[in-house]
């Protein structure tokens, strides 16, 4: 792996606080990390701790009060508004909590409103067979369970063929075994088509499957290990 | 690719599919309608420019009182002002050579018949001769054998001859000082000059009428009033809507708006001036498209009045008097307004100045600009067309507010959707385009299916409507770009325009704010402080806050179309309320305005009616000094024509105060309230087709709302008006006259008169306003019907929310629809008060437009109606809202959480 590659993203004493005065709250106090391409990055730590926050800086949605994210020697400080989301349309896959379909479209075209906004999308019924949806295929959102719907939504960020896969939580509303095939499926993805995954979640059990992992807490990184032993997301146990 | 997004707006127009029908089916009429009036209209306008053309349409045309010799109509088409001072001194010569030759006979006659009497007295004295008698007898002799001889002996003397010329002279000397005297006024009063003026040069064709009595059912009671033209080929032509031109000279061709209105047809005999005629043919005369009777009508009618076509036979065994009416082209055409207006001004001078010098006098002149007959409907088939082209635009600019606030919620409920997509890579320019496509798809389709049913179905609807009103040329359709620019660009744009604006605001917010669904603009600091009423009226007013939009759009619509109930209601009420009082609207049962006071023999119009009372009468000019929206429709615009009255004393059909100055007059109490005079103001009126005015004082008021009147004491008038004593115009009445014969009667006026207008109004609006009650009540069902879906579908999950709390359906409904109840009620009284009080400023300054006066009238009934409407909308949307909420499911809080 070249250096570039390992610098593939840069995160450079970012800062960030919210509100005013006696309200006052650092939510980032200096991070400093880099994550290489491909890689499997866990973010962890307990809720509050600035895990999305942080995630929200480096997909380009907020924005930090001192110090910077580059991704492949890109600057986001230096790209105008515009410049963000043509950033984010080319590079990034979102995948939230919540699922965040559009109610009136079925399964497929959910999925087709990603592809849309890549220059080299997968093939859409590829992703939907990876993501076990052929049965579902033609079903809305509200026919669909959460595990289903988080599948959609997967295959809605994966489908892009994106640079980065920002999960935020993936598994968050899941119960246990759902969530372990969630994962199980990012794992797969990060595999087969090599996307560097960031991943937010504050359980722990987690940082097994990971190739990184990044341990938060009071707005610092306490703990940047490369996890050589990993194991499959199926063989995890919380 | 294309936008996956794309897919989604089919399924929302399919999903909600009640909401566009409603609309769709609200732009299609609308739009429809627009686009069949600017059809219709056009069609119309085109068939009246040719017309125009192929039917000669007069430049103007003038009246004198006697036929005009072939010298004067000469002088007039040569458009050169006469010499008026050589006219006057002439005129002065003739009349002082007749008073010098007549003074000069008596005073010789009077020397000549002395000197022979005194030269036979003195030879009778010198024979001795003193008894008188003999004298006399030789006087008497004398006198017979050399009278003559010594007269002309007398008149060939030189002395005599000196004399002679030096009377002349002097006479001369005094007429040409006489004249030189009075010279200033004359040429104010004849513009004379006119530096500017050039002479306009015209050909004038004789174009004589008879005003006729008709009587079509022949029970021998007048009906209306018939103008009968000889049928010719030169000017003002008509257009045979059906039939044929008379032939012999019972045969006649009348208005075909006329015949339809009151039921004549082809093959029907009527009675015209009490004699029969077939009518042969229906047409329509171009310089009749309206039928005003008279020029400053406030109103053309129909019904009153008609116009006709005989043979020159036919014409000639009418009865009455002869308008010696002449009509005229300019050799070189005016080009604009201004130019028309020019040349008007300059015919003018020479058409009086030549009157003056030919004795006879000029009794009307009307350039065809200032023509309402044939401008009236015209101006009025486009004014209609802006009219409904604006209501329309309001209405699709309120049908865009709505699109906007449903689509404002929509972005609320989907914030998520929009975080989401944002945060993977949607442009706002994308997002934008997605959500304005529903609105802008459905003004498509409203256009489209708006436009074609407009250039067929109401396109018809329109062409009738003016067919029935007008006495147009037949038209075929004319395909106008503009209509369709109209009707699809301008909706187009404004739902476009009001949506992006909408949009573009609400998609302003960072894809973190979206997914965090903090969508509020502006931090509030503070909760909105609610006050301690109940559970109940608290939530209740939580919702009125939650969508502040929402009602204001429904006030906007309630207000609007609550205005227009007080329009539909109102309208025919005031004509009807201004008909009723009509009889209340005369001085006597009839006035009569005879056309001369002498009879042919020379002797004065008497009757032996002892109701009958003199008057005089004359109309002068008001200047109304008001911006006006419609100058130069018909004589309408920026002057107000003025009956001004001389009323005998003691009159027993006009008081006035007994003791009056000149110049000091009563005024109408239309006069008063029109322009708002009162005791004590002063106002000032002038002469119509001479450069003269006069300034009154008003020193009272006379109850009369029939017209713009002055009036003053008869010995006033005269005096004023430099009338000869005892002349008069003619009676008031509340017995007929029936001793003088008709052909010396110029009008009578009467109730119909008065309700004419009223009449012709209601006939052609009457209809079309209860239409417009129905479409209203329709309309305002409509809006609270799209208004409150938005307020419950956005309320959909408390409501699911509560119902799982265990509120009953009713419960639930009256707190959900009680608010609304309450801004109807409430917005449909104010608008009802403001469409009120509007409506009364719109009446005003569009009569202040007008000849004439009459004021916006409402009855309790159309009151009340006019509210009611509105409430059945509502009633009818309150049940449909009871079904939706009540249709809520539980499980609606449960699913689909983001
Ligand atoms: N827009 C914001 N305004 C104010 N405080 C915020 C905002 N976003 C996050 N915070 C605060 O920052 C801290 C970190 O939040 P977040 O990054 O969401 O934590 P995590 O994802 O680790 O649970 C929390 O205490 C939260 O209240
Ligand atoms: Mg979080």
């Amino acid at each position: 792996m070249s250096e570039e590659e390992k610098k593939f993203l840069e995160i450079h004493d970012l800062r960030k606080s919210f509100g005013t005065g006696e309200a006052k709250q650092d939510v980032l106090r200096g991070m400093d990390f880099t994550v290489s391409k491909g890689e499997f990055c866990v973010l962890l730590g307990p809720s509050g701790s600035g895990k999305s926050t942080l995630l929200n800086i480096i997909g380009g949605i907020d924005t930090p009060d001192s110090g910077y994210v580059s991704i492949n020697g890109d600057k986001l400080k230096d790209m105008d508004e515009k410049a963000l989301t043509m950033y984010r349309r080319k590079h990034l896959g979102y995948v939230f909590q919540m699922y965040n379909l559009i109610p009136n479209l079925n399964v497929k075209e959910n999925i087709e409103v990603g592809a849309y906004l890549s220059d080299h999308p997968l093939n859409v019924d590829d992703v939907i067979s990876t993501l076990g949806l052929e049965d579902h295929k033609y079903k809305y959102p509200n026919q669909l369970s959460g595990g289903q719907q988080q599948r959609v939504s997967i295959g809605r960020a994966v489908v892009k063929n994106p640079d980065i896969l920002m999960c935020d939580e993936p598994t968050g509303a899941l119960d246990y075994k759902t969530s372990k095939e969630i994962l199980g499926l990012i794992e797969n993805c990060n595999q087969k088509f090599g996307n560097t995954v960031i991943m937010v979640t504050h359980n722990e059990a987690i940082r097994y499957m990971a190739d990184h992992v990044i341990k938060l807490r009071d707005g610092v990184v306490r703990h940047n290990d490369i996890n050589d032993k990993k194991i499959p997301a199926s063989e995890l146990e919380w | 690719m294309k936008n996956p997004l794309i897919k989604r707006i089919p399924k929302e127009l399919v999903g909600d599919w009640q909401k566009y029908l409603v609309i769709v089916v609200f732009m299609v009429l609308m739009i429809g309608f627009v686009s069949g009036m600017s059809v219709g209209r056009d069609s119309m306008l085109a068939a009246i420019n040719t017309g125009k053309i192929t039917l000669k349409l007069e430049d103007g045309s003038f009246e004198f009182k006697n036929k005009a010799s072939e010298e004067l109509i000469g002088a007039i088409e040569k458009g050169d002002m006469a010499d008026v001072r050589e006219y006057l001194i002439n005129k002065g010569y003739e009349e002082a050579d007749e008073e010098v030759a007549k003074a000069i006979d008596e005073e010789l006659e009077k020397q000549v018949t002395e000197g022979i009497e005194t030269a036979v007295r003195a030879q009778c004295e010198a024979y001795g001769i003193t008894d008188e008698d003999m004298i006399q007898s030789q006087i008497d002799t004398f006198m017979e054998e050399n009278y003559e001889d010594a007269l002309e002996e007398a008149r060939n003397s030189d002395e005599f001859k000196e004399a002679v010329s030096d009377a002349y002279k002097e006479a001369h000397e005094e007429v040409v000082k006489a004249v030189d005297e009075k010279w200033d006024e004359t040429v104010e009063e004849y513009n004379l000059d006119d530096p500017d003026f050039s002479p306009v040069k015209v050909t004038v064709y004789e174009h004589f009428f008879k005003n006729e009595d008709e009587d079509f059912d022949k029970d021998g009671v007048k009906d209306a009033a018939v103008r009968v033209f000889k049928s010719t080929d030169e000017v003002d032509k008509a257009s045979f809507n059906e039939g044929r031109a008379p032939e012999k000279d019972n045969e006649i061709a009348i208005d075909r708006m006329h015949a339809s209105n009151v039921g004549i047809k082809i093959g029907d005999t009527i009675l015209v001036g009490g004699k029969e005629f077939e009518v042969v043919g229906l047409l329509s005369y171009i310089n009749y498209t309206s039928l005003h009777e008279n020029n400053n009508d406030l109103m053309f009618d129909a019904f009153g009045f008609n116009v006709a076509m005989v043979t020159p036979e036919g014409f000639d065994s009418l009865r009455t008097r002869t308008h010696y009416s002449y009509a005229y082209f300019y050799d070189v055409k005016p080009s604009g307004k201004v130019a028309q207006a020019d040349y008007a001004d300059k015919f003018l001078k020479a058409l009086i100045t030549q009157s003056v010098v030919f004795d006879n006098d000029l009794e009307d002149f009307l350039p065809e600009c200032y023509r309402q007959a044939s401008n009236f409907a015209p101006s009025d088939v486009e004014g209609d067309a802006a009219g409904t082209e604006i209501l329309c635009y309001i209405l699709i600019a309120v049908i865009a507010f709505i699109f906007a606030i449903t689509i404002s919620n929509t972005i609320d409920k989907e914030a998520s959707v929009i975080g989401t997509m944002r945060a993977s890579g949607y442009t706002k320019g994308e997002l934008i385009f997605h959500y304005l496509s529903t609105p802008v798809v459905v003004t498509l389709i409203g256009a489209a299916i708006g436009n074609i049913l407009g250039y067929t179905w109401f396109k018809e609807v329109a062409v009738n409507i003016y067919f029935e009103t007008y006495s147009l040329p037949n038209c075929g359709v004319v395909w106008s770009p503009v209509a369709l620019v109209k009707t699809t660009v301008i909706p187009l744009s404004l739902m476009f325009l009001i949506n992006l604006f909408v949009i573009v605001r609400k998609l302003q917010l960072s894809p973190l704010k979206f997914l965090r669904h903090d969508l509020r603009r502006t931090k509030r600091t503070k909760a909105r402080r609610i006050p301690a009423w109940s559970f109940m009226n608290r939530f209740r007013l939580r919702i009125l806050f939650q969508n502040i939009p929402n009602y204001a759009i429904l006030i906007f619509g309630i207000v609007f179309v609550e205005v227009m109930l007080c329009f539909a209601f109102g309208l025919p009420d005031s004509l009807n309320h201004y008909g009723d009082r009509a009889p209340d609207m005369l001085f006597a049962k009839y006035q009569y305005m005879l056309a001369g006071t002498k009879d042919d023999d020379g002797n004065e119009l008497v009757t032996a009616n002892e109701d009958a009372e003199k008057f005089n009468s004359t109309s002068l000019l008001y200047e109304k000094n008001v911006t006006s929206f419609i100058k130069g429709r018909g004589s309408g615009g920026t002057t107000e024509a003025v009956t001004v009255y001389g009323i005998e004393d003691g009159s027993k059909y006009v008081v006035i105060g007994a003791e009056l100055n000149d110049g000091e007059v009563y005024i109408s109490s239309a006069f008063k309230d029109k322009f708002g005079f009162d005791t004590g103001d002063k106002i000032t009126l002038s002469e119509e087709f001479a450069n003269k005015s006069y300034e009154f004082t008003v020193s009272g008021i006379v109850d009369y709302e029939g017209g713009i009147a002055v009036f003053m004491p008869n010995d006033n008038f005269i005096s004023v008006f430099d009338k000869k004593e005892g002349s008069f115009t003619g009676y008031f009445s509340n017995e007929e006259i029936t001793d003088i014969d008709e052909k010396y009667i110029a009008t009578v006026i009467d109730k119909d008169d008065i309700v004419k207008v009223t009449t012709q109004l209601m006939h052609s609006m009457g209809g079309f306003m209860v239409v417009a009650q129905y479409v209203l009540l329709v309309l305002s069902a409509a809006l609270i019907f799209l208004l409150t879906k938005i307020i419950i579908e956005r309320n959909e999950h408390s409501i699911s929310m509560v119902k799982i709390l265990g509120f009953k359906n009713s419960e639930i409904s009256a707190l959900y629809m009680i608010p609304t109840a309450f801004i109807v009620l409430l917005f449909t009284l104010l608008g009802f008060g403001a469409g009120y009080v509007i409506l009364i400023y719109v009446f005003r300054a569009f009569m202040l437009q007008m000849d004439g006066w009459f004021t916006f009238y409402m009855s309790t009934k159309s009151m009340a109606m006019s509210i009611v409407y509105m409430l059945v909308g509502y009633a009818a949307v309150s049940v449909i809202d009871f079904i939706r909420i009540k249709k809520i499911p539980m499980d609606e809080a449960l699913k689909n959480v983001e």
